[in-house]
């Protein structure tokens, strides 16, 4: 079925130059052999992979902190996030700082970063309802491009929840 | 028989008309059927003499007088009625201000309902601008009116405490925040009074202008809150009972709960003619106000500044070049880097004053309060401290203030048969010494009773009846929690609650607090306070691949213990015998769960530290070894990580977790106690 992204996307102020059909700019980035996309602005930087201090009592995903540039940092995994299994670094692996609403600048590892795609609103669906079981709200949307699907992320949805989880004892 | 004449067509237009508005058809409709009627009136109609006057009544329908309004327009219409007298414009206006009167009057006897909430969301850039600059315009005026209490002529002084409130009443009132902008108005009105000389500047008044300033922080500081949809504190009755009593006191009544008895000399505080100097001196100095996050900002570039040129100037290319000119610009660039950094910190650093002054208000009120009548002495307001030091001195001094004056003040009999002055003297000084800030509290007081506190504690279970415990030691019992040595419990203090936190808030800015007292003639306490928070000295650990600090205030020493030094409880590695003391331990690797880390404690090395008096031995893998790290709040991301109280970034730029021992004594009575219950 195919529809239009709603209007009312929870960051489409957020983003700014997000049109109200999901269309934009996206950085697209793999895990594993899927392919996902984050809206442009609210990438700060993309990093290579560098040491991680590893911060005691953390969940597995919370992989621990940087220093960037006299900042302290959380780093995520973003494949434990999503229960895929660990990896080891590559080449390839990289760091992206984001911005996310409310908790400020995380880095979310990831195994490599494509590029920066132009994407029109035509070319998103919304994502498929696979019932009660599976909640899909932190997906924007599944953009076509070329002939691979890249599973658009709304950020704030996936990371906000690290929230209490980092603050655990608070 | 159906008339069809105009009257009877405009009768029966009337009533559909009437009918209409009673079915709640709206005045405007009203009015506007009522004209096109009179309007609808043609020349030769039998109704044309009335026609004008038809459609004045029409005109001015209005809610209270439509009814009214059409029984006109049926009496004009009425073919047999007594056409009325013309209606005189005039006559018209006099009913119609008849009708509306006692509706305005009704509006007007309801009681103006400002609604400051509405203006301060309504423009709440503006609104945090007022706030910010309204609080610190409050401060000036309660520091300055107590030194115009001590100088009531003074009129530099007094023109700098109606100048506030001056500003304060304009800016509210552009805001569109009228209970705040009545209250400052009305104070603005009795200063200005007082300036022209038309009234004097009395302990009442004193009195009175301390509690505007107490009552517009309350509502000013709230604003923003209410803005958001919290309920604030209903200040009404407060606002309404204080414009009374300014009321009053501007007419020249007496306040009977304001003035002081005859026989009593006037207890507020003369502020050290020092302090009043340099206050003066200051307003030459022009500042600017920045976002402390942009300057927080900037200052972690600084640092990270400082550790990049140290990692250049440490690269084995450049230490092996014996290029000179090279050296040289490095050498250079190594001293810009150290000047830039000191500005940076110094930037960070605030003079002591405002806190100090803070303190003067509170013991004016406490002085009045028990009683007894003090003299506040401050010395060195210009010290500086880091900003973050400074927002923590608060509490603690103003606990010790307390304590002071409650307890060790006596009151003015007994001072005066032990020979003293009756004016009690305390003194708030600070300054700086061998890289530490000294921050110490006075009285001249009765001092600590040794014997009281000793017997006290040994009551409590605190120490044993027979500790041979130094004074010292004794004086320091009074920070225990739950310690009183108060006959009874006051407002002010005597619940032991006050000395304890002092002790806890000064160890956590990482300072000491010494006391040194003397039996009747008085009591010093010293806190001693590291130069700036935003550095530490600390011991860099290794723990497997990873690297922790723990600040070296908190080690006492290390080892690498013999097997015969460590003992095991249930099966399990848990104390080392030190000098004869066992002395818990905890394995740093396994508590934090560290790969690598190593396990056989024999080939491992033993740190021992200490919190509170309280002693634990970390096991870890090295020493690598002593260094000053920047400290960096590892943010509120990570709440509240047991043992660990933020992360250092350590010479090579990486981050070293900063280990906290407290945290870490309670992880190992937690562990210990896993492992027991197991």
């Amino acid at each position: 079925m195919h529809t239009r992204l709603s209007s009312t996307t929870a960051n489409a102020t957020d983003t700014g130059r997000r049109q109200a059909d999901g269309g934009g700019k996206y950085l697209t980035f793999a895990l594993g052999v899927e392919e996902y996309g984050l809206p442009v602005l609210k990438v700060r930087e993309i990093i290579k992979a560098m040491d991680i201090t590893h911060v005691p009592q953390m969940p597995s995903h919370v992989r621990g902190v940087i220093n960037l540039r006299g900042r302290v940092i959380p780093v995520i995994d973003l494949r434990l996030k999503f229960g895929f299994e660990a990896r080891e670094n590559t080449d390839h692996t990289c760091i992206i700082v984001v911005d996310v609403t409310h908790l400020g600048m995380i880095g979310v590892v990831v195994d490599s970063v494509s590029e920066v795609l132009n994407v029109s609103g035509d070319d998103i669906d919304q994502a498929p309802d696979f019932g009660d079981q599976v909640t899909t709200d932190y997906i924007l949307g599944l953009a076509k491009v070329k002939n691979s699907v890249k599973i658009l992320l709304d950020l704030d949805r996936v990371l906000g929840g690290e929230g209490p989880v980092l603050a655990e004892g608070h | 028989m159906r008339d069809r004449s105009d009257r009877g067509r405009a009768d029966r237009a009337l009533d559909r008309i009437q009918t209409a508005m009673d079915e709640g058809m709206p005045l405007d409709a009203v009015r506007g059927a009522l004209l096109d009627l009179a309007s609808s009136i043609d020349g030769g109609s039998d109704l044309a003499p009335v026609a004008d006057r038809m459609a004045f009544l029409a005109s001015t329908v209005t809610a209270v007088n439509a009814a009214d309004v059409i029984d006109s327009l049926r009496s004009l219409v009425a073919e047999d009625g007594d056409v009325p007298e013309p209606l005189h414009l005039v006559d018209a206006a006099n009913v119609a201000t008849t009708l509306v009167e006692p509706v305005l009057a009704e509006a007007a006897a309801e009681p103006v309902v400002y609604d400051d909430v509405a203006a301060y969301a309504a423009d709440q850039e503006l609104g945090a601008m007022f706030v910010i600059e309204s609080l610190d315009h409050l401060a000036t005026i309660e520091a300055t009116i107590l030194q115009l209490e001590a100088a009531p002529d003074d009129v530099k002084l007094l023109n700098d405490v109606f100048r506030p409130f001056h500003t304060v009443k304009g800016n509210a009132g552009v805001l569109g925040l009228n209970s705040i902008q009545e209250v400052a108005h009305k104070f603005e009105t009795l200063l200005d009074l007082v300036r022209q000389g038309q009234h004097p500047m009395g302990p009442s008044e004193v009195d009175v202008v301390l509690r505007s300033v107490d009552l517009l922080t309350l509502m000013i500081r709230e604003l923003p809150a209410r803005a958001a949809g919290q309920v604030g504190t209903d200040v009404s009755q407060r606002r309404a009972g204080l414009l009374d009593m300014v009321s009053r006191i501007i007419d020249g009544a007496k306040e009977p709960e304001l003035s002081e008895p005859a026989a009593f000399a006037p207890a507020s505080p003369a502020l050290g003619s020092a302090a009043g100097k340099s206050d003066r001196r200051d307003d030459g100095q022009s500042t600017v106000k920045v976002n402390t996050r942009k300057l927080d900002a900037l200052l972690d570039m600084v640092g990270e500044l400082v550790i990049a040129q140290s990692i250049l100037s440490e690269d084995p290319m450049l230490v092996k070049s014996r290029d000179e000119r090279l050296n040289d610009r490095l050498g250079q660039l190594k001293r810009i880097t150290s000047e830039l950094q000191r500005s940076a910190m110094a930037m960070r650093m605030v003079p002591i004053r405002q806190t100090f002054q803070k303190m003067a208000r509170l013991v004016r009120d406490l002085s009045r309060q028990s009683d007894k009548p003090i003299t506040l002495v401050l010395s060195g307001e210009e010290t500086e401290l880091d900003r973050k030091v400074v927002e923590h001195l608060t509490d603690p001094l103003m606990h010790m203030i307390r304590n002071c004056i409650d307890h060790g003040i006596e009151h003015a009999q007994k001072r005066a048969a032990a020979g003293k002055p009756i004016t009690a003297e305390l003194r708030l000084s600070a300054s700086h010494q061998a890289g530490n800030i000294v921050v110490t509290v006075t009285d001249d007081g009765a001092g600590l009773n040794t014997e009281k506190i000793r017997a006290v504690a040994v009551e409590r279970g605190l120490i044993a009846e027979d500790a041979g415990l130094s004074s010292d030691a004794i004086h320091q019992l009074i920070f225990q929690a739950g310690f009183s040595t108060a006959d009874r419990v006051t407002q002010i203090s005597g619940r032991g609650v006050g000395m304890d936190v002092v002790r806890r808030n000064v160890e956590a800015l990482r300072g000491r607090i010494d006391i040194h007292t003397a039996p009747g003639r008085g009591t010093t306490f010293t806190i001693r306070l590291p130069l700036t928070l935003a550095i530490v000295d600390g011991l860099v650990l290794r723990v497997g691949g990873e690297r922790f600090v723990i600040p070296t205030f908190a080690v006492r020493e290390s080892l690498r213990p013999l097997p015969d030094q460590l003992h095991t409880l249930q099966g399990r590695q848990r104390m080392v015998r030190v000098r004869e003391k066992l002395i818990p331990l905890l394995h740093v690797g396994e508590a934090f769960r560290i790969h690598g880390a190593c396990r056989q404690i024999v080939n491992a090395t033993v740190v021992i530290i200490e919190d509170a008096d309280r002693p634990l031995a970390l096991v870890v893998d090295e020493l690598v070894g002593k260094y000053e790290v920047v400290i960096k709040s590892l943010g509120d991301a990570f709440g509240h990580v047991r043992g660990v109280a933020g992360g250092a970034i350590l010479g090579d730029g990486r981050i070293g977790l900063i280990l906290d021992a407290g945290g870490l004594l309670a992880l190992s009575a937690e562990t210990d106690a896993v492992g027991t219950a197991a």
